[in-house]
Formats: C-alpha cells, sequence, structure tokens
C-alpha cells in the first residue's frame, strides 16, 4: 500500500510539471491585463477579441490546414511506404529505414535549414519559386512521414501476412484484399500515425520558421515573432479553447463506448452503438469538416485579388492593423504583411530574395548597406505626393544614410535612452553609469543586438557609437563583459512587459517604447543620458527586387497621410516625422513631450548608426559573440 | 506479388531522396563550401574559435544534464505505467501526447511566468515564508526547460519496451532464485536498453541543439550551438559556415544513429 | 512406499467473481512424474503456478517437504519451472541464461561452467553456449529452458504446457527426451498440459481436472480404462457413453439389453452410464453378439478402421482391424470386463464436454 501511494504521488508530480504552464496558460487567458505577471481579475473578453482577430485565426487556418493536409499526405506515403519496406529485402530494409530514421533524430535547426537551402536553390531554376505556404507544407510532410512509417510498421509486422493471400485465395482483389483484410489489422498503426503528424506539424517551430515565406504564419511563427514584445492574450484564449477541445475530443473516444461491450447486450447495444458512432466518428468527423471549411474560408478571405497585392516587411507592432485594412477598402490592393525583429534579421532575407518584398521599413544604418549593396530602388516621388507632410528636418538627418533622399521616406524616429522605475531607484539618473552600478544587480534590462549594446558603452567611454577603432572597440566589449553579471536579460522589446511588471529597475529602451510604458506604470522614467546616445530613423525603402512598386508607392502615399500617420502614432506611439500629424495630437502635454520629441538640446549631444561595411561588421559581432558567449 | 509491394515504397522513396537526401548533401556542400564556391574546411574549424566551442560545450553540458535528468525521472514513471492495466495505459500515454497541443512556445514561455522573479512560484514560495527560487535567465531554467520540454520523449521509449517484457521472463528470474533487486539490475534493466538509447538519443538531440528554450529562458545571455547556428543563418547570413556548424553537430546525430541501430535493431523502442 | 513431498490441501483460487480452484486437495510423491491434466481454463495452469509461487491462493497451505511454502517468494522455492513460452532471457547468451541460476546463489566459476557443460549434454545441445535465443529453434529453446531449470537442481521440476508449440514430430522426441531425464535426474516433475495422449505417454500420475476440480486421481491406466466419469472418460481417449440402469450386480441394461459385466455396489435398478471403448466392441456376425446393427460409416485410420455401427437408435463407435463395408448387418459383442459402469453427474464440471482443443 505504501507502495502505490508512493506511486500516487510522484505521477503526481510528474503531472503537475507537466501541466503547471498549461494551468498557467490557461490561467492568463481569462487574465484581463494585458500583460503576462500581472492579474488584472477575471475576464473571458480575450474569448470574443479572438475571433474578431484576424492575424490570429489566419494563422490558425494556416496551422490547421497544413497540419492536416501534411498528416493526411504523410499517412498516405507512409502507410504505402511501410507496405512496400515490409516487402523490401534485409539490406533494402536497413538502408531505407536509416533514411526514415534521420528526420527522426535529426536536429530539427538542421532539417529546416536543410530544406530551406534546398528550396532557395530551386529558385536557380525556377525563378518564381519563392518560400511561402508550399514550402512549409513540403516541410511538414517530410518530417511527418517517418512518424507515420514508425507506427505502421510494428503493426504490420504482428499481420499474419498469410490473412492477405487467403482473401486473395477466395476470391478479393489485391486492392479489395487490402482494405478488407490488412488494412483493418493495421488500422491503429495508422491512426495512431495520422494523429502524430498531425500533432507534431501542430507543435513544430523551428523547421517552419526557416522554410516559411512573406504572409505565411503558423500558430508557431506567430508565437515566436510575438514572444519578445509580449504575447497577445487572444493566443493564450486560442491555445485553451484548442487544448480544451483537444481534451474534450480525448475524453470522447476513450470514454464512449467499447464494441464488446455493444454486443453482449443487445436492447442497450442499440442506442450505445448509435452514440459509439456518434461519439468516435460523427463528432470528430464534423470538427475536421469544420476546420477544413474554416481554412479555405479564410485563406479565399485572404487572397481576394491575388494580382493586385503589395508585399510588406516591416518591424513587429510597428502598424496600426486598422489601417492596413483601411488601405485595402480604399485601394482594393491586399497587403501581405510580415514582421521581423531586429535589422540584422531583416537584412538576410532582403539580400536572398527568397521572398519579393516590395515595403521594407529598415533603420538608418541598415538603409545606407542596402543602398551600397544595391538592393534598393529609387522611390518615383511623383507617387507620393503626401510626402509634403514628412518634416524637412527628417529629410536633412536622413541624408547620413540616404545622401541624396532617393531611396527613403522616414516613418518614425526617436532615441534610446535609459528607463528606470523611480520607486526602485533613488538617485536622479543622467548617465550610462547606472548600468554598471553593481546596486542594481540583476535589475539591468540590456538591449539584445549588436549596435544598441555597443552604442551604450561607446557612448558611456565617450567615443563614437560608429567607431571603428579597435581599441575602443576593445574597450566597449570589456566594458559590456564587465557589465554581462549584472545584467538579468538582453531584450528587444520584451523591456517593455518587464519594466512595466516592475521585474526590474533599469533597461535601455527606445523613446517610443518608453512612451508606452510609461502609460502604463507611472513610475517609469525616460531619460537620455548626458553622454549622448542615439537618434535614429525607421524608413520606408523598396526593394530592386519588388514585384508591385507602384501599389508600394500608393501604400507609401497612403502611410503618409496626416490623418493615417496619426492613427499609427496613437497606436505604435514611436515619434512620427509627419509635422501635419504631430499637429493632430490633442495632447497637448504629448505633443510637446520631450520623450516623443526630443528638443535640439538633446538631439544635439546624439549620434545616427551608420554602416560600417562588411569587416567591421563581422568584427562587431564577433566581438558580441565574445560577450554573449562568456 | 511482392515485387508490386515493394512498388509502393515509390512514392517515399522520391520524397526521401529530394526533401531528405539532397538537403543533407546541400548542407554539405554548403558546409564545404566558401563564398566562392571553392572547397574549404573553414567552416568546419569555426567550431574551434573560444566562442563557439565554449557554446558547444555548454550545450553538451546542458544538454547531459537534461538528459540524465529526464532518465532518471522517466525510469521510474515508465515502470509504474507500465504496470497499469492496458486500458489505462493508453490514457496515460496521451496524457502524455496531450500538453503537446498547447503551443510548444507558449508553455515554453509559460515557464517564464511560473519562474519570474515575480512570478508565480516565487509568489507561492514567499506566502509560505521560503525562500525565493531565483533561476530565471540561469542555465538552470535552461535545463528546467529542457526537462519539461523532452521528458515525454524519454518516458514514451521506455514505456514501450517495459510493457513489451513478458511477465514469464521476470517470473523465470524470480524462479531461479534471482531476488527483486536482481530481477531488475539482471533482467528488466538490460531488456528495456533499446528503449533507454532511443530515449536519451530522443532527448540529448534536440537539447543539445535548441535555440529556443535558451532564448526565452535563458534571457539571451546563455549561447548555445543552436544559437550560434541560428544567428549565423538568420542574423549573420553566414550560411557556409551555419552549414559547417551544421555538419559539426551532425557528428552527434550519427553517433545517436549508430547507437539506435546497434541496441534497437527491431525498432522496438520508438517513441511510439 | 513412496515419500509425500508435496501436500496441497484445500486451495481455492479465484479472480474477481470467477472461481478458478474451489478446495482442491492432493499431494505429490517424490520421484514421480504427475501431470495435471484437463482443459484450457480447468485450473491447471493456476494451480502449477501456485506451486511456483507466482500466485498465492485466497485460502488453503502448500505444504513443501514438511515446510509451508503458501507465501514464500518464488526465488526461496526448492522448485524451478519451465514456462509455456519458455521465457529465455534473449539479452543473455544460452550459458548465461543456464548460468543465471547459479550465479545468484553463488556458485564458483569452474562449477558453473561445468555444470553449464552437463546440462547441455544432457538435452543434447552441446556446443551451443554462446549462441543466443532467438538464433535456436523452439525445441532447442524448449530443452535450454529446461538445461535452465535443472543445472539448479530442484526437488521438483515444474512444467507448464513445454510442448505446446512444437510440431509433432518434435513433440514426440522430447516426451522421450523428458522421460530419460526424469529418470536420469531422479527428481519429481510436475506437467501440466491439455493434451491426453501426452498425459497418457509419460505420467507416473495423472490427475484429471475440470473447472476447477479434480475429477480423477490414478495412473494413466486407471485413469484410461476406469474412467470413473463422463467427463473423463470423454477427455481421455474416445468412449461410446451409454445410459444405462444398473439391474443388479455384474448386470447392466444399456438400450434395452442386458449386458454382463464386472462393477458391483452400485445397487439394483439405479441409472447409471456405461463406458464402452471403441477398441473393446467386437463386431461379429448378425445374431452372434447381444444386439445387431448396421455399418453405416467407415474410415481407414491407418492402424485399424473406424467405424459407426446403428443399433437400437444409438450410433456406436468402434475401432477394429477387420473391415466391414457400410450397409453389412453386424452384431454387437462386448466382454463383461471392458464395460465400465460410472454414477450419473453429480455436477456440471463431471459431464462429458466436446473437447475444445
Amino acid at each position: 500500500m505504501i507502495k502505490s501511494t508512493l506511486q500516487k504521488i510522484y505521477l503526481g508530480f510528474i503531472l503537475l510539471l507537466l501541466y503547471a504552464p498549461i494551468i498557467t496558460l490557461i490561467v492568463l487567458s481569462f487574465n484581463s491585463s494585458k500583460t503576462r505577471s500581472k492579474w488584472g481579475g477575471f475576464s473571458g473578453k480575450w474569448y470574443t477579441a479572438l475571433f474578431q482577430n484576424e492575424d490570429i485565426m489566419n494563422a490558425l487556418y494556416t496551422t490547421l490546414t497544413i497540419a492536416l493536409v501534411s498528416a493526411l499526405v504523410a499517412t498516405l506515403i507512409g502507410t504505402m511506404a511501410a507496405i512496400g519496406i515490409q516487402a523490401l529485402n534485409a539490406k533494402f530494409r536497413t538502408v531505407m529505414m536509416t533514411v526514415t530514421n534521420i528526420p527522426m533524430l535529426n536536429a530539427d535547426i538542421v532539417t529546416g535549414i536543410s530544406l530551406m537551402l534546398l528550396f532557395i536553390a530551386c529558385r536557380a531554376f525556377f525563378p518564381k519559386f519563392s518560400l511561402g505556404f508550399a514550402t512549409v507544407l513540403l516541410s511538414h510532410i517530410t518530417f511527418n512521414i517517418p512518424y507515420v512509417i514508425l507506427s505502421v510498421m510494428p503493426k504490420l509486422k504482428q499481420t499474419s501476412k498469410y490473412t492477405y493471400e487467403a482473401a486473395l485465395d477466395l476470391g478479393a482483389s489485391p486492392l479489395y484484399a487490402f482494405f478488407k483484410v490488412v488494412f483493418p489489422d493495421i488500422f491503429p498503426g495508422v491512426s495512431s500515425g495520422f494523429l502524430l503528424a498531425f500533432t507534431m506539424s501542430l507543435d513544430d517551430f523551428v523547421i517552419t520558421h526557416f522554410t516559411k515565406g512573406a504572409g505565411v504564419d503558423t500558430l508557431s511563427t506567430k508565437i515566436y515573432s510575438e514572444v519578445r514584445k509580449g504575447i497577445k492574450p487572444e493566443m493564450y484564449a486560442l491555445s485553451t479553447l484548442l487544448f480544451v477541445s483537444v481534451l474534450f475530443l480525448l475524453i470522447l473516444v476513450n470514454t464512449a463506448p467499447q464494441d464488446n461491450v455493444v454486443k453482449k447486450k443487445k436492447e442497450v447495444g442499440k442506442f450505445k452503438k448509435a452514440a459509439n458512432i456518434v461519439f468516435r466518428r460523427v463528432i470528430p468527423a464534423i470538427m475536421v469538416i469544420v476546420v477544413v471549411a474554416g481554412g479555405f474560408f479564410y485563406s479565399s478571405l485572404g487572397k481576394t485579388n491575388a494580382s493586385e497585392q503589395v508585399v510588406v516587411y516591416n518591424w513587429g507592432e510597428y502598424i496600426d492593423p486598422e489601417v492596413i485594412d483601411m488601405f485595402e477598402e480604399e485601394t482594393g490592393i491586399s497587403v501581405i504583411y510580415e514582421e521581423f525583429e531586429t535589422n540584422e534579421s531583416m537584412y538576410p532575407k532582403v539580400q536572398a530574395g527568397a521572398v519579393a518584398y516590395d515595403l521594407v521599413c529598415p533603420s538608418d544604418y541598415m538603409i545606407q548597406r542596402m543602398i551600397e549593396n544595391n538592393l534598393l530602388d529609387e522611390i518615383n516621388f511623383d507617387n507620393v505626393p503626401n510626402i509634403k507632410n514628412i518634416g524637412e528636418e527628417y529629410f536633412k538627418q536622413s541624408k547620413s544614410f540616404d545622401p541624396e533622399n532617393k531611396y527613403s521616406i522616414p516613418y518614425c524616429w526617436g532615441t534610446v535612452g535609459i528607463l528606470y522605475n523611480k520607486t526602485m531607484v533613488d538617485e536622479e539618473v543622467d548617465s550610462w553609469s547606472i548600468l554598471w552600478d553593481e546596486k542594481y544587480a540583476d535589475q539591468i534590462l540590456m538591449q539584445n543586438s549588436v549596435r544598441d549594446a555597443f552604442a551604450v558603452a561607446l557612448k558611456y567611454s565617450g567615443y563614437s557609437l560608429n567607431s571603428k577603432d579597435l581599441d575602443e572597440l576593445e574597450e566597449a566589449k570589456e566594458l559590456l563583459m564587465e557589465q554581462k553579471p549584472l545584467v538579468q536579460a538582453y531584450v528587444v522589446d520584451q523591456v517593455r512587459d518587464k519594466m512595466i511588471n516592475n521585474e526590474a529597475a533599469v533597461g535601455v529602451i527606445y523613446s517610443g517604447e518608453a512612451i508606452y510604458t510609461q502609460s502604463q506604470n507611472s513610475d517609469l522614467v525616460y531619460v537620455v543620458p548626458k553622454e549622448g546616445s542615439n537618434v535614429w530613423i525607421d524608413s520606408w525603402v523598396i526593394p530592386k527586387n519588388a514585384q508591385n512598386k507602384e501599389n508600394a508607392e500608393e501604400f507609401l502615399n497612403f502611410l503618409c497621410r496626416a490623418d493615417i500617420a496619426k492613427k499609427n502614432f496613437d497606436y505604435i506611439t514611436y515619434s512620427t516625422p509627419n509635422t501635419a500629424a504631430r499637429d493632430l495630437i490633442e495632447d497637448e502635454e504629448l505633443r510637446n513631450s520631450t520623450t516623443a520629441f526630443p528638443d535640439a538640446s538633446i538631439l544635439n549631444r546624439c549620434e545616427t548608426f551608420q554602416y560600417l561595411g562588411t569587416k567591421f561588421d563581422d568584427i562587431y559581432n564577433e566581438l558580441w559573440r565574445e560577450i554573449k558567449s562568456k | 506479388m511482392k515485387n508490386k509491394k515493394r512498388l509502393l515504397t515509390g512514392p517515399y522513396l522520391f520524397w526521401a531522396i529530394a526533401f531528405i537526401i539532397i538537403p543533407i548533401i546541400m548542407i554539405f556542400y554548403y558546409g564545404l563550401t566558401d563564398a566562392d564556391n571553392n572547397f574549404t574546411l573553414m567552416n568546419l574549424a569555426e567550431i574551434t574559435t573560444p566562442e563557439n566551442l565554449k557554446a558547444l560545450g555548454l550545450s553538451l553540458l546542458l544538454s547531459f544534464i537534461s538528459t540524465v535528468i529526464c532518465l532518471v525521472l522517466a525510469y521510474p514513471l515508465a515502470m509504474i505505467l507500465s504496470g497499469k492495466s492496458v486500458n489505462q495505459s493508453s490514457f496515460i500515454v496521451l496524457i502524455f501526447i496531450l500538453p503537446m497541443w498547447m503551443n510548444f512556445l507558449l508553455r515554453t514561455l509559460a515557464w517564464q511566468t511560473l519562474l519570474e522573479k515575480n512570478g508565480v512560484i516565487n509568489a507561492v514560495l514567499s506566502f509560505l515564508h521560503l525562500p525565493q527560487l531565483e533561476i530565471i535567465n540561469t542555465p538552470y531554467a535552461i535545463i528546467l526547460g529542457m526537462v519539461y520540454n523532452f521528458l515525454p520523449f524519454m518516458v514514451l521509449p521506455i514505456y514501450n519496451v517495459l510493457v513489451k517484457i513478458d511477465k514469464d521472463v521476470i517470473n523465470a528470474a524470480r524462479d531461479l532464485g534471482a531476488n527483486n533487486i536482481q530481477v531488475f539490475t539482471k533482467i528488466i534493466l538490460p531488456l528495456s536498453v533499446p528503449g533507454v538509447i532511443s530515449g536519451i538519443t530522443m532527448v540529448f538531440v534536440p537539447a543539445l541543439t535548441t535555440f529556443v528554450i535558451s532564448d526565452i529562458l535563458g534571457g539571451s545571455k546563455i549561447l548555445l550551438i543552436g544559437n550560434v547556428i541560428e544567428q549565423e543563418f538568420t542574423h549573420s547570413y553566414n550560411w557556409h559556415a551555419g552549414s559547417g556548424l551544421s555538419l559539426v553537430l551532425m557528428i552527434f546525430i550519427v553517433i545517436s544513429m549508430a547507437l539506435i541501430t546497434k541496441y534497437d535493431k527491431d525498432g522496438e523502442g520508438t517513441a511510439f | 512406499m513412496a515419500r509425500k513431498l508435496i501436500d496441497i490441501s484445500h486451495i481455492s483460487k479465484s479472480y474477481g467473481d470467477n472461481l478458478v480452484l474451489d478446495d482442491l486437495n492432493l499431494y505429490i510423491n517424490e520421484n514421480k512424474f504427475l501431470t495435471l491434466l484437463g482443459p484450457s481454463g480447468c485450473g491447471k495452469t493456476t494451480l502449477l503456478r501456485i506451486l511456483g509461487g507466482f500466485e498465492t491462493p485466497n485460502k488453503g497451505n502448500i505444504i513443501f517437504d514438511g515446510v509451508d511454502i503458501t507465501n514464500l517468494a518464488p526465488n526461496k522455492r526448492q522448485l524451478n519451472t519451465v514456462f509455456q513460452k519458455y521465457a529465455l532471457f534473449t539479452h543473455m547468451t544460452i550459458a548465461e541464461n543456464i548460468a543465471f541460476g547459479l550465479k545468484i546463489k553463488g556458485k564458483s566459476k569452474a562449477y558453473i561452467n561445468d555444470k553449464i557443460k552437463y546440462a547441455l549434454k544432457l538435452v543434447n545441445l552441446d556446443g551451443y553456449e554462446n549462441r543466443t535465443a532467438d538464433q535456436l529453434s523452439g525445441g532447442q529453446q524448449q530443452r535450454i529452458a529446461i538445461a535452465r531449470a535443472i543445472v539448479n537442481e530442484p526437488k521438483v521440476l515444474l512444467l507448464d504446457e513445454p510442448l505446446g508449440a512444437l510440431d509433432l514430430k518434435l513433440r514426440q522426441d522430447m516426451q522421450y527426451e523428458l522421460i530419460r531425464l526424469k529418470n536420469e535426474l531422479g527428481i519429481t516433475f510436475v506437467y501440466v498440459t491439455h493434451d491426453q495422449e501426452e498425459a497418457l505417454t509419460m505420467s507416473d500420475t495423472i490427475v484429471v481436472m475440470n473447472q476447477g476440480y479434480i475429477q480423477q486421481i490414478g495412473s494413466p491406466e486407471d485413469i484410461y480404462n476406469e474412467p470413473e466419469n463422463a467427463f473423463v472418460a470423454d477427455f481421455i481417449g474416445e468412449s461410446n457413453i451409454l445410459p444405462a440402469t444398473m439391474v443388479e450386480d455384474k448386470l447392466v441394461k444399456i438400450l434395452g439389453v442386458n449386458f454382463p459385466c464386472v462393477d458391483t455396489g452400485f445397487g439394483r435398478n439405479k441409472p447409471v452410464d456405461a463406458v464402452i471403448r471403441p477398441e473393446d466392441i467386437d463386431l461379429v456376425k448378425p445374431g452372434e453378439g447381444l444386439l445387431d446393427g448396421v455399418v453405416t460409416h467407415l474410415i481407414f485410420k491407418g492402424v485399424h478402421y473406424e467405424m459407426e455401427v446403428m443399433a437400437n437408435n444409438y450410433e456406436w463407435l468402434v475401432h477394429s482391424t477387420d473391415m466391414f463395408p457400410v450397409g453389412t448387418e453386424v452384431g454387437i459383442k462386448v466382454d463383461p470386463f471392458d464395460i465400465q459402469i460410472m454414477k450419473k453427474p453429480q455436477s456440471e464440471d463431471e459431464e462429458a464436454v466436446p473437447i475444445e482443443e
């Protein structure tokens, strides 16, 4: 008895470990507060919001469609293959099984990369071919087939080969014999293979991450892009719904009356048989039909008019989704929208050209790099009359990276500074030095990108943030290494949530983010340190390989409209270079805020990033890696 | 008849060549050439830079520790589960697959919420006046994430071999004089080796190559070899170096495949 | 007189509502070959597993050599089992399989090696030390399972349908092999089977079981020639089981005809069952026997002809080396000592049942 109690306790412990995060997510889905670690009261609002969030619903149906189609195809190919492999001689069987084991055992990252390399190589032969829905589907089928084969094989081994021959002997055609005799025997293997394939596809992130193209998002990739800036609570609601419906389905299938019970009691049997069919066939079938129909519905919704489109590649959370809707409605051009997290992760994607983007929004130094590497097309400003709304000074400033103002139109700008929580920091903060103050060990959030991190260290030491002096860089590296033990985490947009939630005392942050955080937590203060900092501009550019240049320009013109720029400012809270839009801001305090619109005294001590060339890029990257791997 | 059945491998054979073999060849190609398509071993040598070696070493260490913890947790669990009646066990196995329906990233992210300084666990601990648990953004959190995510891949193969052991084999050992401990060490443990091996590879390889778990639970402070490769591809855009490092990783994958073929000839220890 | 080695008293065992053994009593003498015979589900394997220590009875005791071993763990018992499906250790070589029990007992290396050699020789598999179980045929695996058990020099060897999975020829060879082993080793064999021929060939004593009860205990000859009830008669070989009335001692009325017999003590005019083995019926010319009939079926069986004779509304099964074509009128004659009289079945388990296997 003691033994069985111990067993129960142990099982309970493991289940707690497995399900604690899931319970957490379910609880979070009912949290009325938008941030993760604060309980704002019970609310079901995310569930209603979920169904209005077209992005998430789209990702959901892409995910489900890919999971379903890839599992079906994999089940078909895998089952056939299993039967065939069974009939092979031992040598070939070993070879086939070894090949089958590769995707199972290979690291996801290697599988994903290898497939990406293949697809990109394919473009040498088929220039029109690009990463997208199809490549994700192909990849998922690839890693799903082994699961099916490995589920079917054991069942096939248990099946007597004579039953098949007996059926043939009794006059059945091979196909009939297979479906009537062999298939029922291996069906449990086939169905568990299908279920596994479906689950694996649903849960995959890494392989999708490497093989997806613009506009295609599964829940996984959507979540990953949201990780940095905080998961939308609708996502929790969706996951909860998914989880609960699967749980419900499993309970149905597992507790539905079994066949042998039905046989024994004939009278009750009739009812139970009916119930059995309903539970184990009809309900799952209906769920599948709903999913498939929904998938087609949403995918048709997404591709209203494939010929008129514009492919936009922008920072995460960097546009009001309503603006896109308004544009689509007014012009009939559909916007395929994809997000990136850092300039460094955006650049290779544009350069590879696996996806033909029409409009990209990089930062200053990256634009310079793209111009130098001949990746950008000149903008036809005749198509963008609203450009008059953009303040002259911003074009002047843009000259540092776009000397002739031919390639870029400013979209947002701002400074980099320190955000601190005045309940945790007593002193007046005016210097980067606080980031090296041991008092705040494990309370400091640093930016997780090379240039931003080095900018802090270089400026703190009194150097230019575009330094090409190896000694200066070495010094900056030493500083950053020295700082590392004090750093709680290196983050990008997460600094926002963490500061709001009082997880840290000090953080390096973009001024636009600072405005938002202050609106959520009034204890937060933003300063641009006296040593100087970075002033940056994010501008729209059109890549050389754009397929819809005119649509891109039409979209640009739309974004430059004063009311639209104002709408975006309200949503993303980053400073707008659109002076006409600034005039529309009603809140006087905000309109004149030095955080949102820093004055000359602040700007004078700030520098803009410049592109330093491949050699110095490599040096910066190398130094950064040394810091990270310390 | 057999000939016709063999033809059924056709579509898969095509698929495997196109989407398994050729992509691997692509990695070899990129890994062994430089930007001008000349043959080079430089990309492989990338692994010897101190930073990469350190990342690889840390990855090996963390995945080794997680694998050991998974094994220690999973073995008794699989023993308990295999002792359950057949009807119950299929449901119990499903319980381990079920969490996968909640997205992997969300599950991992939920640990962040649980582990954070002001997180759920610390709230409970401080309510109980216990010392705070401060492991978020440290290697311990990464290990926890690995154990959490990969535990089912250890439990299921071990469970599968354990349920297949004939009760009479155990009875025979007892009959021949073995006590409980001897039955375990001389019969159950050796017979479960295929499952243990396949569990180890199913945990070790993904743990070794993960970049997501270290990103989310390590606060981007801890660089694992998976992060290095991911950055080579998506940030530095150096496919050649990335492929070269992937080739280095493939050594470990080949080792695990060899282990599997050696110890698990019949594919008994497959997870599912 | 042989010494009583195992005394099984009042053993009951049930799984849930299913009563498998009911108040069973049996003793086993030293150096005997005892067979538990019965259809599947009769409780014979359960009884064997209780002896081996893999099951504990709900009630009753097992006394082994004067010691109560009812609750003793299997590894502490001086019995060894040969399992139905051999249960060899697939991760070990043949030598390691055989050495298993000896190593646990801490025997010396030299002793173990000697024993392995000896055991392999005994089962005619010398030189197989380094093979693994899956390299052996069923018969060879069977013999290894026996070798693995006997090296431990158990006082009793329990065998659970060990020949069930083998083909006919191999089974017959192994039967002789087992008898030889038993004679050479001088240990007690408790053997479980549902094959009556196997039981008759090998046993000193047969225990016929059905539905958890012992039906009859006796030598093979006793069991065959003098079945105590319809179940035993039907289960052991083929027989004509006829409803009859005991007119008086040594006279029984079967199908309205009086047959002289040798049985006494059943009372007068009592309903009984009469058993007549098919080979004990002599076919003679019509009128020369006790009753007349017509041959309705004829099959050549090799050693003999099998015929069915319709007489007094009953199909008599007859085995004879003489052949009578279908349609021949014949007389039926039975010697008095070939008629076995039994009481009417007292319970369900004593009734004749069709043999399923």
